[in-house]
């Protein structure tokens, strides 16, 4: 049983990064605009939060800085394709590479210096009771502001005028620009929030999962959550589902080649991304459904006309 | 020491070209006097791990030449076709001697090192020699040997944990030799392998740490790029053992000890040799003995009469008194792979592909 909740709370910690970059993927691509750049982003947001850590913050104002430092490296992405109108797929790689460099440029003078991890609560009680306890409640405060994000996520977008406007922009933004709506603003606060939740993705990393700083330490998580926005047709849910069904498989491959499961580890290391397509592929059958969700402008220039 | 990074590096490369096409080699009446080195990494220079003891040995010869020596450092270059280029940049600007640091300089070194007949290459981790280019590697397991015996007299659950990069023999040989290194203790023990198929993924590493440690392991062992391992087992209120640093500072005090790296001798000596214009391609292998593999200062925990064992243990692998892999030694299946009074050949060390006895993972 100790085994399963181990299992269980590591399942839910390596998908914490995971679901706050594909959270802010998904509000972004809602809005029409495609950004590729999430590894950059999350990467500026980890050593920035790390550095800050390092410069004696605390580890609030830490994480805030590397949300910061998530949605200012968006900026430059903003600025580009929805300024200039560069083609979004250029621009957002492009932002890639530059947030993997810089950060690993700023990250320089941090040295590889051992930082205390985000303390993990303790509710007295509520901790302590067997199983639900170490599953529910004895996690860092990271975890539940990544559900609670995913909660106000999935409200704002489909229970809010706010979001039906953004959704709006996502499927036309002439008509969403005809009726009036600012497309680009809006859209410029949608890269922006994607930034600042790649941001704190990164900063989960840096601080409270892996606590220590190293170049490209994300390791392709960023294109990995780019990925579940796709696998999971635009919907929070699925995001959500496809960030636990990932790191689940994770953990479970690891298990299983630390008991000798008798298949090769090469293979047992490719079942995370098999069984991830595999399963949301499966249950995203529905065409209908599909073209109900998927962004009809994504990573099309708009230029408001006259 | 000329500290350049790869964009600068190919920036002002160019402009050396053009100099040295139009101004002929006007420096190489200076290049006698003064010892032109070429040293690349795979990675960024951290403050531990595999790139970090490279430039110490790249210091090394700074330290022994003075201003007898330019060194052009170039690092981050891991993909074989930006190497081929760096290498050849390298060798065309006057350096004498040219060091690569990775499995993955190999064949760009093969390539390029026939061009260049009057320059020494040098690969670590290298396995083709050529009339200009040697090698040199570590005996990792000599001193995983020594870290699984520290491990074995320290366990309580009598399994220990093993993370590797990619099921390679230059991993599985170490991870075999950390298990009968503790089983030279402790008999029982096993010991439980993940490989990340990565060298760098502190994420998965976490996982893989916890992983090991939830299924009962109190020791682990991490082979790759960073300190994640000894970081989440000090976490997790395990031992670890570090790998090519010391990375004490990471465990929570709970770092028994760390198989070093020191590669000082391997980059000096060519580098002698060079400028009094003897050198020869040499296949360099060493551990423990030539001081290649050095122990960390063993964990204040362990006992003092433990320490002093190990410590004879570190001198009789040394004098080859112990050798790591001598029989009797079974694979997982209880075949006899190693007759009891025989040890394991070199080059069947080198291309070590299966588990002994106690190993639990499995391999392709």
């Amino acid at each position: 049983m100790d085994l399963f909740v181990a299992i269980f709370a590591g399942t839910v910690i390596a998908a914490t990064p995971l679901v706050f970059a594909a959270l802010g993927e998904l509000v972004v691509e809602k809005s029409g605009v495609l950004n590729l750049g999430i590894e950059g982003m999350m990467l500026m947001g980890a050593a920035i939060a790390f550095g800050a850590v390092v410069a004696g913050y605390s580890m609030p104002v830490a994480i805030l800085a590397g949300g910061l430092a998530g949605a200012a490296t968006s900026l430059l992405f903003g600025v580009l394709a929805l300024t200039f109108l560069t083609n979004q797929y250029a621009a957002g790689l492009a932002l890639a590479i530059f947030g993997s460099g810089v950060s690993a440029f700023l990250g320089r003078g941090f040295g590889s210096a051992p930082i205390d991890a985000l303390d993990r609560i303790h509710i007295p009680g509520l901790s302590d009771i067997p199983l639900v306890g170490p599953m529910l409640f004895r996690f860092d405060p990271m975890v539940y502001l990544a559900l609670a994000m995913f909660v106000a996520i999935s409200w704002f977008l489909y229970r809010t005028k706010s979001g039906l406007v953004l959704r709006t922009i996502g499927e036309s933004p002439q008509t969403a620009h005809a009726i009036g709506y600012p497309v680009i603003k809006i859209r410029y606060l949608a890269v922006l929030f994607g930034g600042l939740m790649a941001g704190l993705g990164g900063a989960y990393l840096s601080v409270a999962y892996t606590p220590l700083w190293v170049e490209n330490m994300t390791a392709g998580k960023g294109w990995i959550a780019l990925a579940l926005v796709v696998f999971a047709t635009w919907r929070p849910q699925r995001v959500l589902l496809g960030a636990w069904l990932f790191g689940g498989m994770t953990i479970l491959q690891l298990q299983g080649q630390a008991i000798g499961l008798a298949v090769p580890s090469e293979l047992l290391s490719a079942l995370p991304y098999l069984a991830t397509i595999v399963v949301l592929v499966i249950i995203s059958q529905n065409r209908q459904m599909l073209a109900l969700h998927f962004p009809a402008s994504l990573a099309k220039p708009f230029r408001p006309a006259g | 020491m000329t500290d350049t990074t790869r964009r600068d590096f190919l920036k002002y490369s160019g402009a050396l070209g053009a100099a040295a096409a139009t101004g002929g080699f006007a420096g190489l009446a200076h290049a006698q006097e003064v010892l032109k080195v070429g040293v690349v990494y795979v990675s960024p220079v951290a403050d531990i791990g595999w790139t970090k003891q490279h430039s110490l040995g790249a210091q090394a010869i700074k330290d022994a030449f003075g201003d007898k020596v330019e060194m052009t450092i170039i690092d981050n270059i891991f993909m074989p076709q930006d190497a081929e280029r760096v290498f050849t940049q390298l060798a065309s600007s006057g350096n004498k001697l040219i060091f690569g640091t990775s499995f993955s300089h190999g064949t760009p070194m093969q390539k390029v090192a026939p061009r260049f007949p009057d320059i020494a290459f040098e690969h670590c981790s290298g396995i083709v020699h050529l009339a200009n280019l040697g090698t040199f590697e570590a005996k990792y397991y000599e001193g995983t040997f020594v870290a699984g015996a520290a491990a074995g007299h320290m366990t309580k659950s009598g399994k220990i944990g093993f993370i590797g990069g990619f099921p390679i023999p230059d991993i599985v040989g170490p991870a075999n030799a950390l298990l009968l290194g503790a089983q030279s203790v402790r008999p029982d023990t096993t010991c439980n392998v993940v490989f990340l198929n990565s060298w760098f993924d502190p994420g998965k590493e976490k996982e893989a740490a916890n992983t090991l440690l939830s299924q009962g392991c109190d020791v682990i062992c991490s082979m790759t790029d960073t300190a994640t391992g000894v970081q989440t087992a000090g976490e997790g209120g395990a031992w670890s053992i570090g790998y090519a640093s010391d990375m004490a500072a990471f465990g929570s005090g709970k770092q028994l000890t760390a198989f070093t790296l020191d590669w000082s001798r391997d980059y000096v000596e060519p580098a002698k040799a060079v400028a009094a214009g003897t050198w020869k391609p040499e296949v360099r292998w060493d551990g423990l003995a030539a001081g290649i593999v050095k122990m960390a200062p063993y964990n204040e925990q362990i006992p003092a009469d433990v320490v002093a064992k190990l410590k004879q243990l570190e001198t009789d692998i040394g004098s080859g008194k112990v050798h790591p892999y001598a029989g009797e030694l079974k694979d997982q299946d209880g075949n006899v792979k190693v007759a009891a009074g025989s040890v394991l050949a070199d080059p069947d060390i080198r291309g070590m592909n299966w588990f002994v006895a106690g190993m639990i993972g499995k391999l392709a």
